[in-house]
């Protein structure tokens, strides 16, 4: 019946299990380390230049949603399981995180991604599954925790978690409902991994700070996006818009930029002349996002981006720009090359998806490598590289409107 | 915009992407490259960096020492210890693309040829890895070597930058003995660098929680309104260590504790603690207003020290419950050493701000823990209502924990739950580690970062440094006459000596219990 999760900062299970004892087992053995984990079970994987990795094969999990309670006593559980590990816990929360899915399934599966989201950033998770087109109105609640030992390594440190099922008509209670539980003073955010779809109730609105959700999956680009303005503008305070689409991009974005932190390298700007970016199956709209961000960066503007093959730009000394689109591989991004007029600027995915390989090297010169961190187009390390960035949004949004008519 | 961020110098493609001023390439040069610093703090540090991807592709690494060595042999020995010293793990993929930025130039400290290389060396590192002409000197040496090498670099044109290119020169405590000789090392610099190219290194500002500290205090608006006289009784500033000399007797003899610890890092962190609110973020606003806190503090008139300064040594004891010896008894110390290990004291901030509110900074080796903490003591609510007959635990207390455990605790009165009016101490706490789980980059991680980004906002100034100095010495020179107060001794293991305890009753206050 105990509705904790244990999870361990570090590899070792040893140690948990000679501290918690009959918990131990439900301890769930999660890499946090720097040691990648294969996206395949493979034995290692290769940079573009031959340097082999070595992999750890990924972990499997099971997960149950904790207390079933009644609605109106959420908070006496909430009290009653924290009064039954008082001593050896800390309950540990800087935000409200709501998760919001209508697919099947889903709340089992968020709670996975919160328990580990958890681990990073100490949350009141609340997990919302709902299912709109049920006949039948139905509202279930669970509670539970998310514990993992702290870096001090002496205290459990947990998140709690609330899990809600809405069905048929009590969809409609969302904002009644859900947002009773919130952890008061703490910032809300709210990601919505379904569709938005009219009419968007502003009540939810208003009490949000951040919107979370992932361009990346929208058949309509344009409608969403209509919709996602318009719950914005209708708050009364105003709301981040996060794309994890956009987080997608922030290595390839740092990648890039870090070619040009020297000014002396600034010339290169309107010397760019083409480029090629491959993105995987189902990114396009990811490389398309890329593109619009150097075009916001560095004015330019699109001239032809109808050509499913190429974008046309144009740039600030009105000179073309030519940026190759080629779809290779499931990587979002796999590789962007842009040639100025004397230097190729590369970036590319070591195949083990967790470095990226970067040069720069003139036609008579052999090319000066590095690697970088790439981040993982995994829905937990996207959501942490997106809970650590905070601010405001403003270059995401100069760069949709460069290509929003692209997307 | 993006056109006049380029022609300003500013890369429109970091916008958004990072808060902070981006590190530029450029080569790092350590003078002492086979040393501890080097292998335990340095290079683990850019490791974490290049692994973290803060740091530039372009960056060389040139370790300059004496002892012969190739490169190769100079990365594997560095490839070992980082993987020991490293904050995280060291992967194979990363540290061999990183060890191919280190490189070993042999050469005496004192031999102008090996300098004269060095320029050949730096101008192919342009060349070859775009490190564009800037410098950054580490002097990771002994101090006694500071001046040949500073010497050789000016002669070498090594201390001038070329055109559109920086040369910076980063320096490792202790700067100087005293007054006299900080000044001469700070003259024996600046005829090389110049104060803006001068970075005085102190591992302490590099920490979180002392970043913090302006963060608590001018980021928050409950808290300015009450930091002075008329709401503080007394702040009590503790470093306190288990360890003791552990193979620093040479350095440790000749410096003691008020010259190691209290001089740079307890002033620096008492300058953080009472400064007035910078009038921007730059680092010379931040940097004003701490060295106006040190020209503030009261000079001890010769009587004084007798009574408001304690100085100890620690003697036989155990730690943890293992036995240790007394220090002098440990390798390479006197036997008859009246090298303090431990210090507290009393000081006063003749400003409005802190007029009368005593400030107690205490540090020792061979404490019961390691700790390095501030504490906020603020005066007693009335001796009406709840409190009048409370004796005990009646002040808010705000702790700052600089290590371990970062945080920040609050004490304040509560009333027991019950039937009858029962009042005791309850304490609210933020612990880093707890809330943030992701862990905070090492102070050399840090420090390394804002050298190479031209930021000197965490370095200590040449005035803070002789005005630190200037109140030193008032102390030592006392301790050198010959009616000093005698040293006193506190067991290993003990909170120091009875003295130390004594000086606060006297004001009718206690240490805090750590």
């Amino acid at each position: 019946m105990f509705p904790l999760r244990f999870r361990h900062g570090i590899p070792f299970v040893a140690q948990a299990s000679s501290l918690w004892g009959k918990q131990a087992s439900r301890l769930r053995l999660v890499s946090t380390g720097v040691t990648p984990v294969c996206p395949t079970a493979e034995d290692g994987c290769t940079t573009p230049l031959g340097m082999t990795i070595n992999c750890m094969p990924a972990p499997a999990e099971t997960i149950s949603l904790g207390l079933p309670v009644a609605i109106d006593r959420i908070d006496r559980g909430l009290k009653k399981l924290w009064s039954e590990s008082e001593g050896a816990m800390t309950r540990a929360s800087m935000i409200n995180l709501a998760v919001y899915s209508e697919e099947p399934d889903s709340l089992t599966q968020n709670t996975q991604l919160l328990a580990r989201i958890a681990e990073n950033h100490a949350c009141r998770g609340i997990v919302i599954g709902a299912n709109p087109h049920s006949k039948n109105d139905r509202i279930e609640a669970w509670i539970s925790a998310h514990c993992h030992v702290g870096r001090a390594g002496t205290k459990q440190v947990c998140s709690e978690q609330i899990s809600f099922l809405l069905e048929g008509a009590k969809v409609k209670l969302l904002p009644s409902i859900v947002f009773s539980q919130l952890d008061s003073d703490l910032p809300l955010y709210l990601w919505w991994q379904s569709k938005f779809a009219e009419p968007m109730d502003p009540q939810l609105w208003s009490w949000i700070d951040r919107l979370i959700y992932d361009s990346q999956t929208w058949r309509d680009f344009n409608a969403q996006m209509r919709l996602v303005e318009t719950a914005q503008r209708e708050a009364k305070q105003r709301i981040v818009l996060c794309d994890l689409n956009w987080t997608r991009l922030v290595h390839f974005r740092v990648a890039f930029a870090q070619f040009f932190d020297h000014p002396s390298s600034h010339h290169h700007f309107r010397e760019i002349e083409s480029g090629t970016i491959v993105f995987g199956k189902n990114f396009r709209s990811t490389a398309i996002l890329f593109i619009g961000w150097l075009a916001a960066q560095l004015g330019w503007e699109v001239r032809n981006g109808k050509n499913g093959d190429h974008i046309e730009l144009e740039n600030s000394t009105r000179n073309r720009v030519k940026i190759d689109l080629q779809e290779n591989g499931d990587a979002p991004i796999g590789s962007f090359v842009a040639h100025s007029s004397d230097v190729k600027f590369e970036i590319a995915l070591a195949r083990c998806g967790d470095l990226l390989e970067v040069s720069r090297s003139k036609s008579d010169q052999s090319p000066a490598r590095q690697l970088l961190p790439a981040g993982e187009n995994d829905s937990v390390k996207l959501m942490s590289e997106e809970l650590m960035r905070g601010g405001q949004r403003r270059v995401y949004l100069r760069a949709l409107e460069k290509v929003r008519d692209l997307l | 915009m993006t056109n006049r961020s380029a022609e300003q110098g500013v890369n429109p493609l970091r916008e958004g992407l990072s808060t902070r001023a981006v590190p530029q390439p450029c080569a790092i040069v350590i003078f002492g490259a086979t040393g501890d610093l080097t292998h335990r703090k340095l290079i683990p540090a850019l490791y974490n960096l290049a692994a973290d991807g803060e740091l530039p592709p372009a960056v060389a690494v040139v370790g300059f020492a004496r002892r012969p060595k190739t490169d190769e042999e100079f990365r594997n020995e560095l490839g070992e210890t980082t993987k020991q010293f490293s904050r995280q793990e060291v992967r194979d993929d990363i540290w061999k693309t990183f060890s191919q930025s280190l490189s070993y130039h042999q050469s005496e400290f004192e031999d102008e040829s090996g300098y004269r290389s060095l320029v050949k060396r730096l101008d192919q590192l342009d060349e070859e890895r775009g490190t564009r002409g800037n410098r950054l000197f580490y002097f990771a040496a002994a101090p006694e070597q500071f001046e040949p090498i500073l010497k050789n670099l000016k002669a070498a044109g090594l201390s001038k930058a070329k055109e559109g290119s920086w040369a910076r020169v980063i320096i490792e405590k202790p700067f100087g003995r005293d007054l006299a000789s900080a000044q001469e090392l700070n003259r024996v610099v600046s005829n090389s660098f110049s104060e803006d190219q001068t970075y005085r290194i102190d591992h302490f500002l590099g920490k979180e929680t002392a970043q913090n500290i302006l963060v608590l205090r001018f980021a928050n608006a409950i808290f300015e309104p009450i930091w002075n006289a008329r709401y503080i009784d007394h702040i009590q500033i503790t470093a306190a260590e288990t360890l003791g000399v552990e193979g620093r007797a040479g350095y440790y003899e000749t410096a003691g504790a008020l010259r190691d610890m209290v001089q740079n890092h307890l002033l620096q962190l008492l300058c953080l603690v009472a400064m007035e609110a910078p009038t921007d973020l730059s680092a010379d606003s931040i940097r004003d207003e701490k060295v106006k806190v040190v020209r503030s503090l009261r000079r001890y008139r010769p009587e004084e020290i007798t009574k408001w300064v304690v100085r100890s040594q620690y003697t036989v004891g155990a730690i943890n419950a293992e036995p240790v010896p007394a220090y002098r008894e440990e390798e390479k110390v006197n036997p008859n050493s009246e090298t303090e290990t431990y210090v507290a004291l009393r000081l006063l901030l003749d400003t409005w701000r802190w007029s009368e509110v005593p400030i107690y900074l205490r540090v020792g080796k061979r404490l019961p823990k390691s700790a390095t903490e501030i504490s906020v003591h603020f005066k007693k609510a009335p001796m009406v209502l709840f409190n009048r007959d409370s004796a005990e635990h009646d002040q808010n207390v705000l702790v700052i924990r600089i290590q371990p455990d970062e945080g920040i605790s609050l004490r304040m009165m509560a009333k027991i739950p019950g039937t009858s009016l029962r009042i005791e101490p309850v304490k609210m706490d933020f612990h880093y580690g707890t809330s943030f789980g992701k862990a905070s980059p090492e102070a050399y991680e840090r420090l390394l970062l804002d050298a190479m980004s031209g930021d000197a906002t965490l370095f200590a100034r040449r005035d803070e440094v002789e005005e630190a100095w200037g109140f030193i010495d008032t102390i030592e020179s006392a301790w050198s006459n010959k009616d000093a107060p005698p040293l006193t001794y506190y067991p290993a293991g003990s909170w120091g000596p009875e003295e130390a305890d004594e000086f606060l009753a006297r004001d009718g206050r206690t240490w805090r219990r750590l």
